[in-house]
């Protein structure tokens, strides 16, 4: 479903992303782990298409295509969704008009009709029961006066709407207390099947005991320096990532 | 003569052509007072950001053809046309000013071109020259202009206690279809004392001549009386607009303006606000949508005479292409005028890099117990929020039209008048179209 190979990417001056390679097929969860600054974030935006980091080497299949070359709405479209790390605040725009448009967008693409007002609430409802939403937050401006956990829960009910192909969730669990945690978890379950790919991009291992990965990496200077099944983010978890960093050195 | 003066002469034998009624004497006394002044120069601080010389213009070319007499126009189908749609849109008791002159009011969206219609509660009748003799204590130099030209105008008055089934539209049409045309429109609205009335002041023009509309409307809010008031200016994005709207509010009166500016080459609208007792509220919002070279220029004044008096002001502008845009908002806050509670704020939204605002909102205090303050906000589509909602599905056209929409919504959501809510949206959205479309 997504090949990277040998992507290079830089912000400004800066190289973040240092030939890294990664295979992602449908069905599968991936753990990217590291510490701050390894270029965890980076990967996701670049995937996602934030057009302020340049690719200057590599290649990323997505369904087959170059996903480099597309808009980050065509994107999208396609299927791939960001669950970003700090969801911006957009006063004005109603979260529920933009979850609709979201959701619509999508199904022109997949051609399938158009979901009316009825049915998009009903669906909207549905998943926000699954992450234990308050439903008043859907006639709200997107993000607007949300505490940080009500939009992490935002970019999960987002997520469980669109049903994307695959779903890369940028530190969906920081900051996060056990309920909303759990809450999170069980969005992201939820998505799980053999058609969908999950890449959740974190800090702590502490999701990782709700949402058990197939696969972990760690991502250390723009690349991934070790790769394994859960066990390595207990490891992580022990060790510390100076440990991957020297073995993967030695 | 230099370009950018009136030619005062061919002025005089304007106004000496005009019909020798009750009106000539406060022509006269007009002619004298504006051919001392002139129209104000970017010389002139008020003026300094817009330049009248297009408008001078066309009014040196103007009067040369009314200085031989004006034929007497008939208000054509394209007039009639545009008000019958305004009026399917809005529902309100429409009166129209075509070309400066009253024409009647709209029945079933048709012009009934009878004068002195009757509605209840309200008496409209032509302005008297007593309505004129008394603005013009408080005149500046368009004023003069407009009075010493003056043909015709719209005298409201609402009863005292009375409150309208609905709101009251005044339509300010321009025709331009026929040839070059200036006109002056003049209308007085008087608001009795406990009325409650909202009022539309809508400002359109058709044909493809050049144009220049000079408009002073006089809004009289005796005590606890309440006025919501919305200006709309939709005019051909080649003519030109100088409106004043003066108000002077009683005891526990309020103002509720908010003022919608989306057509015209070159805009100039004042809004004057004199609290002259306590306990007033003025409220005054402004949002305007300029793109290609269009100048809009809005100057606010509220001066609180006295107090306790609150007054609030909001405006909003979104500029695209080479749009130049002006906000000078001054709260002049008198010695006696303790108690007083003014706040001011203008925010602006820039397109396109080659788009210009001038922004300064003032407050200049001269009592001590006061509340005062404002600011000014400019700055571009938020980067973050764009690739947002592009993460999402939605085309890059498509989130700046989201975006911009917003930051608008934030102006509409503060008109009083509902009748006029989808109308205006509408209006919005159609011109957000073609300045996020510019701006791609």
């Amino acid at each position: 479903m997504l090949e990277i190979k040998n992507l290079k990417a830089r912000i400004g001056d800066a190289e973040i992303l240092n030939g890294l390679s990664l295979l992602v097929n449908p069905g599968e969860v991936h753990a990217i782990m590291g510490p701050n600054g390894s270029g965890k974030s980076t990967l996701a935006l670049v995937l996602a298409g934030h057009e302020d980091y340049v690719v200057t080497e590599g290649s990323v299949l997505f369904m087959g295509r170059n996903l480099l070359e597309l808009d980050p709405e065509e994107r999208a479209r396609m299927g791939i969704f960001l669950g970003f790390q700090y969801p911006v605040e957009i006063a004005g725009v109603n979260n529920a008009y933009l979850l609709k448009a979201a959701l619509n967008a999508r199904r022109r693409e997949l051609g399938e009709t158009e979901v009316d007002a009825f049915e998009f609430l009903k669906l909207a409802r549905e998943k926000m029961a699954l992450l234990d939403m308050d439903p008043a937050l859907l006639n709200r401006g997107v993000n607007e006066g949300f505490s940080g956990g009500e939009k992490k829960r935002n970019e999960v009910l987002q997520m469980a709407v669109l049903e994307p192909r695959l779903a890369i969730l940028d530190e969906t669990d920081s900051g996060l207390d056990i309920d909303a945690l759990k809450a999170v978890a069980n969005g992201v379950n939820s998505l799980r099947d053999p058609e969908h790919a999950i890449v959740l991009v974190t800090h702590y291992q502490r999701l990782l005991d709700y949402v058990e990965p197939d696969f972990v990496h760690v991502l250390s200077d723009g690349r991934i320096i070790r790769s394994g099944d859960k066990s390595l983010a207990l490891q992580l978890e022990e060790k510390g990532y100076d440990w991957a960093r020297e073995a993967a050195n030695a | 003569m230099s370009p950018s003066t009136i030619d005062t002469e061919l002025l005089e034998q304007a106004v000496e052509k005009l019909p020798a009624d009750a009106l000539m004497p406060q022509r006269k006394q007009a002619l004298t007072q504006f051919a001392a002044t002139g129209f104000p120069t970017t010389r002139h601080e008020d003026w300094k950001y817009t330049n009248l010389a297009p408008a001078i213009e066309l009014s040196n070319l103007w009067l040369r053809e009314a200085a031989r007499g004006l034929p007497e126009l008939a208000v054509s189908p394209s007039v009639r046309e545009y008000a019958g749609n305004l009026a399917a849109g809005i529902d309100a008791h429409w009166l129209v000013i075509a070309n400066g002159l009253y024409r009647g009011n709209l029945q079933d969206g048709a012009l009934e071109e009878a004068r002195g219609i009757s509605l209840p509660g309200l008496e409209i009748a032509s302005i008297a020259s007593d309505d004129v003799a008394r603005s013009m204590a408080a005149s500046d130099a368009m004023t003069h202009f407009n009075t010493a030209l003056l043909r015709d105008a719209l005298h409201v008055r609402i009863d005292a206690d009375h409150e309208p089934d609905k709101p009251l539209g005044l339509l300010v049409i321009d025709d331009a279809s026929a040839g070059a045309t200036v006109s002056q429109a003049r209308v007085v609205i008087e608001a009795g004392p406990m009325s409650r009335a909202q009022i539309i002041e809508y400002h359109a023009s058709v044909g493809r001549h050049e144009h220049f509309a000079n408009v002073v409307t006089e809004l009289d809010i005796a005590q606890n009386a309440k006025i919501d008031y919305l200006r709309i200016q939709d005019r051909d994005r080649s003519h030109f607009q100088i409106g004043r709207l003066r108000a002077t509010l009683g005891r526990d009166a309020t103002l509720h303006h908010s003022a919608l500016d989306l057509g015209g080459a070159l805009i100039r609208n004042d809004v004057i606000a004199e609290i002259a007792a306590p306990g007033a509220g003025v409220e005054l919002y402004g949002l305007y949508l300029a793109d290609g070279t269009q100048h809009i220029d809005n100057h606010t004044r509220v001066d609180h005479k006295v107090g306790p008096a609150n007054s609030r002001e909001e405006y909003r502008g979104i500029l695209s292409d080479e749009a130049r845009c002006v906000f000078n908002g001054k709260a002049i806050v008198h010695s006696d005028a303790d108690g007083t509670d003014a706040h001011q704020a203008n925010h602006n939204l820039l397109l396109s890099d080659k788009a210009e605002i001038d922004t300064k909102p003032e407050l200049e205090i001269y009592a001590d117990d006061v509340k005062c303050s404002h600011g000014a906000t400019v700055g571009q589509l938020d980067k973050a929020a764009l690739f947002y909602l592009r993460s999402r599905g939605l085309d890059h056209a498509e989130a700046a039209r989201v975006l911009t929409r917003a930051f608008a919504a934030a102006i509409v959501a503060r008109t009083r008048i509902g009748n006029a809510r989808s109308h205006i949206e509408n209006l919005i959205d159609r011109r957000l179209e073609e300045l996020v479309g510019g701006s791609l």
